[in-house]
């Protein structure tokens, strides 16, 4: 059964298929070596999302160590924060857009250092490419 | 009070990923950088100060793997010229040398690397290198002693001048030629993006021919560094190639592309270079202003004097109407969709000449009226306006110098049809 994006059983399947996927170990393995790793995205009201959710994304080494939704963003200590409308995470999801083009094309707002993207978009993509595995539905559709 | 982040940079044209990218090249400079800039400065012979640091942008910092396509393990970035403006701005306050060097390593790459002319299979061979956890260094080997800039002033020599050429032998290129004053070349260059034609003496743009050709090729042998007035972190000398066999793939497109994606490179170049003297002035509107402020004469701050307060404005005019202009052509290069031509076209190229040489005289008349009303401390190294000085002048006479760029603006203005 396909999971529904956003939600806790969604993050689950996320988690599984980092863990899972060779390509983020080996991409990931100097990922939050040194600096915080983690993430929380904001996903602001549209395409179907009425109100505004946060997705936590706990990744150091190449592996996901948590994932779930948060209440607030200030329940989880993240070193890059993306915000971006639902309608564009969406794309994401579906594998019809790149994140780190969201990024530099400003659909989605970054707070975090940038040198870390820069250095890292392989581990990036394959965490966002990890998505794919596993099915999901979305709001709005 | 304005500081420079207040001069033009449209926010709605340059994201926040961007523009922090900037500053966290602006925070690596201020931190690892200036505090031994004048060091790098005499470092120009060995670079044993500058490859580290060299090391740390193009590998750490991630900007080598900045463009190369995600297949090739590269950032592959959007929006390539405003990225390319701040990246060159960025650096070229901290040292402009610094910022050519860094650039150049994937300026000759750019046909290959932007979309939508990418050659996947030669990204993919070197995106290894250039995208890897080593110092991997491109060159592009364009001047030659005979022509100068002739090579670069295509619209009217049409490639006659090129005397560094590539001959088809089996499924290879045989490279012959010399080459000079390119950037990262020496010691520092592990590629090169060399300029060839394939037949001495043609004007057919089909025989204007660029082909990478691997620093460690047998029959590449290089000089030693040139001492010049500045741009010590760029490192130049001479480059021969005796009989140098390369793969017939590293063409980097063939007969006709070469040349015309080329001019994007070309394009880009022009573009780059207003963003560094922009980044030279800003520092300059940095320095002087402290000065002004800090320095009492007559019992109030110098800059409270009507002459200096005339001098303080024009360099602020200076940085504004040049970034006013850059990020009117760097919007232009982006969005081709909007503007109507392509990247490469001749003719934004010709106009981006215009933008260089603007660029070029106002950074010059900046740094010499901060020098005049700084007397003697503005010639003392330790002010770092002599060393902006003496860089900008080279600012300003590569890519063709003044004169290419004076002929080739008219060219485009004017439609004229024998210079």
């Amino acid at each position: 059964m396909a999971a529904l994006y956003p939600s806790n059983e969604w993050c689950e399947e996320w988690k599984k298929a980092i863990n899972n996927s060779e390509r983020c170990a080996e991409k990931g393995k100097n990922w939050g070596a040194d600096f915080n790793g983690n993430w929380v995205f904001e996903l602001t009201p549209s395409g179907g999302l009425t109100k505004t959710t946060y997705v936590y994304l706990g990744a150091k080494d190449g592996k996901c160590t948590d994932a779930r939704l948060l209440n607030d963003p200030s329940e989880a200590d993240a070193g890059f924060y993306a915000v971006g409308p639902y309608e564009e995470y969406k794309k994401v999801v579906k594998g019809e857009k790149d994140f780190i083009e969201g990024m530099v094309r400003g659909i989605f707002k970054l707070r975090g250092d940038m040198s870390k993207i820069m250095r890292n978009a392989q581990f990036i993509r394959a965490v966002a490419d990890s998505i794919s595995a596993f099915e999901a539905e979305y709001l709005g559709e | 009070m304005p500081t420079i982040d207040d001069f033009i940079r449209p926010k709605e044209w340059v994201s926040d990923f961007a523009t922090n990218l900037g500053k966290v090249l602006r925070r690596w400079g201020e931190e690892k950088y200036v505090p031994i800039r004048q060091q790098v400065d005499e470092d120009w012979k060995e670079h044993k100060l500058i490859e580290p640091l060299m090391k740390e942008i193009l590998v750490d910092l991630g900007i080598n793997a900045a463009f190369f396509p995600a297949e090739a393990g590269g950032t592959d970035m959007s929006d390539p010229m405003a990225l390319t403006s701040i990246i060159c701005e960025e650096l070229a306050r901290i040292d402009s040398g610094f910022a050519v060097a860094c650039i150049c390593s994937i300026w000759g790459l750019v046909p290959i690397l932007l979309k939508p002319h990418r050659n996947m299979g030669l990204c993919i061979e070197f995106g290894e290198k250039f995208c890897g956890d080593e110092l991997y260094v491109g060159c592009h080997a364009m001047t030659e002693p005979a022509s100068g800039s002739d090579v670069e002033n295509f619209g009217r020599m049409k490639g006659r001048t090129i005397d560094t050429t590539a001959t088809l032998d089996g499924d290879g290129w045989i490279i012959n030629g010399h080459k000079i004053w390119c950037t990262n070349s020496g010691k520092i260059g592990d590629i090169y993006v060399v300029v060839c034609t394939t037949k001495k003496g043609s004007t057919d743009p089909n025989d204007f021919a660029l082909i990478l050709v691997p620093a460690d090729t047998e029959g590449v042998s290089v000089g030693n560094s040139y001492h010049k007035c500045g741009m010590s972190a760029d490192m130049n000398t001479d480059v021969w190639f005796d009989h140098v066999r390369v793969p017939k793939r590293y063409r980097l497109h063939g007969p006709g592309d070469d040349l015309k994606y080329w001019r994007r490179a070309i394009s880009m170049g022009n573009v780059g270079s207003a963003a560094m003297c922009i980044g030279i002035m800003k520092n300059v509107y940095e320095i002087i202003k402290k000065w002004t402020t800090e320095r009492v004469v007559v019992d109030k701050a110098l800059k409270e004097h009507s002459i200096v307060a005339d001098m303080l404005s024009e360099v602020a005019i200076l940085i504004e109407s040049t970034s006013a202009w850059l990020w009117t052509y760097t919007r232009e290069m982006d969005h081709p969709e909007i503007y109507g031509w392509d990247p490469w076209d001749e003719r934004f190229l010709l106009k981006t000449r215009g933008l260089a040489l603007f660029a070029n005289n106002n950074v010059e008349r900046a740094c010499s009226r901060a020098m005049d009303f700084m007397g003697s401390y503005g010639y003392a190294r330790e002010f770092d306006i002599e060393k902006h000085w003496r860089d900008q002048k080279v600012i300003g006479i590569w890519m063709g110098g003044k004169g290419l760029k004076t002929l080739e603006n008219a060219r485009y203005w004017y439609d004229i049809k024998t210079l």
